[in-house]
Parts: structure tokens; C-alpha cells; sequence
């Protein structure tokens, strides 16, 4: 929506616009690099050509859409707005049914799996999970991104992204010395909690389709709410 | 009726965003508010957040990766 | 808008970002069975460092009483990974200049320095201790039917609520 003084203040701006340079030259050869990258994995190493090719279409995605897990739990707290939380609900819910998929036809194989063979992320829960997303949040909302916001925004030229990325091996490399000591004190005493284990695949579905789909109407309810408010 | 210009270049999320919440706070029905960011973040949730306030808001790019956003207070 | 504008220069809204994520997430665990995980790729990278000094991470308990020993044939620095965390880049990257918004973005002061470096360590080390980032310990591990996942969103909302106090009180 625009107003009369709002398209004058456009249209004198737009006579003063400088030249700007083209940077069409180095989109090509970054694309003829990453076709080059992807045919030579494609002959000596075919499944980082996988990687390879996701990684690409996941940072264009991420790029282009403006995606930031960070702002998804910040935006919420700090504006009342839950767009991107609703657009990332939506993510889950069809990476449910497509892991849904992918684990059933794995069990199915393999009948008498072990924890770690199911394809997926599964790891130990406990209090120790708490405690690292605690620091997780508090140091993503101060540094103004999380994992793959900072890969994404060094992308876009971002030096500062730079600079978090240098905090994130100094901070994993700390973490992974100082595992013994969590270890000893919270993660051996803990359990890999994986829903169907305990109540079966197709209810673990149904149920966590359902859930969420019940915190997708929570967000948009929120976000709704808090446009009759004007400001913070 | 006065312009605000707010100058946000290099700054991270979500400062742009809060920066033109604070200011708009102060700001008078009519007023402009221009915002100098080259966050590209900013072009997408200052804009979804002002058009939810009810004000008016446009953009344009200026140079590569640097927009200037044109808020006119409405209510 | 011609087709260029639409498609390239537009933002994509995010509802299409999330599909697509959610649909790269899947073909990534269909097409090499692990899903997709950030901060694994970015200790190892710390870990190739710490080798050129001489350190020997590979000796830890970290690398070999759980599964984040490396897998034949990949190093600390040329793993699948490192593939993909340089992909993603890459990808930003080229987005970026086929819609001509590229541009370098310095570091504004020393107290956004001091934020984006300390924000860094205290996300990673939080990673380690749940065993994984916002994408593995959430976007991967929620779809994975792992409690894993839900506990750390919770608590990452808990977290990004005091980050978010420490943000209006010393930095805006």
C-alpha cells in the first residue's frame, strides 16, 4: 500500500540513482564452478553429489525466501508476528510424513533395528537438551542468526556472520572437549526417546501431525491478536 | 510534515525492524519515516509488519543490496 | 514484472521456503540416509584446525564413544559435511548475484564484534550439549519422531526470550 507522497518520494529518488555495476559475469561462473564441482563428484564420489546439489538448491531457497529459524522464535516474542513460525510448521509437517515414510519402509526391511539405524536424527534427551537450547537461543538472538542463517548470510557478504561462524568452532570445539564432564554428569543417564518405540509408527504419525497442526491455528490465532495492537 | 531518516546500514536482525518500531512510536499521522537498510530481511518483515499497522509502505533498491524504505504513518 | 523480476529479483514468500526445505530435507534422507545437520560439519572444521596445530581431537571421547567418529575415507576437513555446509554458501551465494543484491557488509563496531563472536561460542558449545543446531536437534529431529526435537524448540524459545532482553537492554 502506498500513499501520493510516498510514490513522489520514489520517483525523485529513482532520477538520483547511481550506476550500478553488473554482477551477472560472476553469477555464470559461480554456476559453471558449481556444475563443474557437481559432474566431478558425479564421477568420483556419487553420494557428496547429493550433498553437493541440496546444499546448492538449500541456500537459494533459503536465500530467496528470506527464511531465518532466529527470527521464527524471535519475531514472535518481539512483534507478535508468526509468519515465518507458521511457515517452518508447515516444513515439519510435510518433513513428518515424508520421514514418516522413508523410516516405515526402513523398518520394514529390518525388522529387528537398533536405534542408531533408523534414518533420521535421533539422539539422547534429557536435561542436558534443555540446557543446550537454552544457550542455543540466547546465543542466536544476540548474534543475530542461527546455523543456517549464518551460512546463508556469509553467502550474501555479510563479514559479521563471519565472525559468529569463528564463535561457532570455538564453541563446538570447547563443547566437544568438555563432553566428558556432561557425559559423566547428565547425557550417560539419559535415553534416546524415539516416539514409535513406545507407541507405535502410525499413531507417532497421527498424533504429531495432529499437534501440529493444532500449534499451526495457535500461531496464526497469536499473530492475528496482535494486529489490533499498534505498537510494542 | 517532516521526514525521519533512519541510517541502518550493516546493522543484523532485527535491529532495522526495531529501530523503525521505535521511531515510528514518536512519529505524527502524515509523517515519512525513510529507512536506509541493506539487510535484505528487512525489506520482508518491515514491510509485513507496517502493512499490518495499517500504514502505508513502499521500497526501492538503490544500489546492489541497499534499499531504502518509505514509511508514511496512517494511524 | 517480467519473468526475471517474478521469479529471481521478487522474495519468495515463506510458505514457499518451508515446502522446499521440507522437500530438500526429505530427498537429502532419501538420497544419502542422514538428514540434514550443520554444526557436525563445523566442529570437524574446528577440528582440521585444531590438527594443523597439533592438537589431536581424534583421540577424544567426543570422536569415538559416540557416533561422530568420521567414516572412511572423509577427514575432519573433506566430509560430507563440509559438502554441504559449502553448498549452502555457494547457494546463498549464487542467489544473491543472479539477483544483484550482492554486496559486502562490514562489521559495523566492536561491540557488534564482541556480540556476533560471543553469540557464536555460546551457540556452539550449546550444540554439542544437545546434540545438534537449530537444524539437527529441530528441523531434522522433530520429523524424525525424536524427543530430542520438541525439548529443544521449548527450551529454544526460553532462550531466544533472555536473548531477546539482553538485546533491547544493551544493544538497541
Amino acid at each position: 500500500m502506498t500513499s501520493s507522497k510516498i510514490e513522489e518520494l520514489k520517483r525523485q529518488r529513482q532520477l538520483e540513482q547511481r550506476k550500478r555495476g553488473n554482477q551477472k559475469p560472476y553469477a555464470i561462473l559461480l554456476a559453471a564452478f558449481i556444475v563443474v564441482i557437481y559432474l566431478a563428484f558425479t564421477h568420483y564420489n556419487l553420494r557428496f553429489s547429493s550433498y553437493w546439489l541440496i546444499g546448492i538448491l538449500i541456500g537459494i531457497t533459503m536465500q530467496r525466501s528470506r527464511f531465518c529459524f532466529c527470527a521464527s522464535f524471535r519475531d514472535p516474542i518481539m512483534v507478535g508476528s508468526t509468519s515465518l513460525l507458521k511457515a517452518i510448521i508447515l516444513a515439519l509437517f510435510i518433513s513428518t510424513i515424508g520421514f514418516f515414510i522413508i523410516q516405515y519402509k526402513a523398518i520394514l526391511a529390518n525388522p529387528n533395528f537398533a536405534i542408531h539405524d533408523i534414518p533420521g536424527h535421533l539422539h539422547p534427551v534429557g536435561i542436558h537438551t534443555a540446557l543446550g537450547a537454552v544457550l542455543f537461543g540466547i546465543g542466536m538472538v544476540v548474534a543475530g542468526g542461527c546455523a543456517s542463517g549464518v551460512l546463508v548470510r556469509i553467502g550474501e557478504g555479510y563479514m559479521m556472520q563471519m565472525v559468529v561462524l569463528v564463535g561457532f568452532l570455538i564453541g563446538t570445539f570447547l563443547g566437544a572437549r568438555h563432553f566428558v564432564f556432561w557425559d559423566r554428569l547428565l547425557v550417560s543417564k539419559s535415553t534416546t526417546v524415539y516416539f514409535p518405540n513406545y507407541i507405535g509408527l502410525f499413531p507417532s504419525l497421527f498424533l504429531q501431525l495432529v499437534l501440529l497442526a493444532a500449534l499451526y491455528f495457535i500461531a496464526d490465532w497469536y499473530d492475528k491478536r496482535n494486529n489490533i495492537m499498534t505498537t510494542v | 510534515m517532516s521526514e525521519y531518516r533512519l541510517d541502518c546500514l550493516f546493522e543484523a536482525c532485527p535491529i532495522p525492524l526495531l529501530k523503525a518500531l521505535k521511531q515510528l512510536e514518536k512519529m505524527k499521522i502524515g509523517e515519512v519515516l525513510i529507512l536506509h537498510t541493506d539487510h535484505n530481511c528487512s525489506i520482508t518483515n518491515v514491510v509485513e509488519w507496517t502493512k499490518k499497522q495499517g500504514h502505508y509502505i513502499d521500497y526501492i533498491e538503490i544500489s546492489e543490496g541497499e534499499w531504502e524504505i518509505y514509511i508514511e504513518k496512517a494511524k | 514484472m517480467s519473468l526475471y523480476e517474478k521469479v529471481i529479483k521478487k522474495p519468495w514468500p515463506y510458505w514457499v521456503g518451508g515446502i522446499l526445505l521440507a522437500l530438500l530435507n526429505i530427498s537429502l534422507l532419501i538420497t544419502t540416509g542422514s538428514a540434514w545437520s550443520i554444526t557436525t560439519g563445523l566442529l570437524y572444521w574446528a577440528a582440521a584446525i585444531a590438527e594443523r596445530l597439533g592438537i589431536r581431537p581424534g583421540e577424544w571421547y567426543y570422536f569415538n564413544f559416540y557416533e561422530y567418529g568420521l567414516k572412511e575415507g572423509q577427514t575432519f576437513l573433506y566430509n560430507s559435511y563440509t559438502v554441504l555446509n559449502i553448498a549452502i554458501i555457494l547457494g546463498a551465494l549464487l542467489a544473491v548475484l543472479c539477483a544483484k543484491e550482492f554486496k559486502w557488509k562490514k562489521v559495523k563496531n566492536f561491540k557488534q564484534f564482541c556480540f556476533a563472536l560471543g553469540g557464536g561460542i555460546i551457540m556452539g558449545y550449546g550444540t554439542r550439549l544437545s546434540f545438534g543446531c537449530n537444524i539437527g536437534a529441530y528441523f531434522s529431529a522433530i520429523p524424525s519422531f525424536s524427543l530430542q526435537g520438541w525439548v529443544f524448540a521449548l527450551f529454544m524459545f526460553v532462550g531466544a526470550w533472555i536473548g531477546s532482553k539482553i538485546l533491547f537492554k544493551f544493544i538497541l
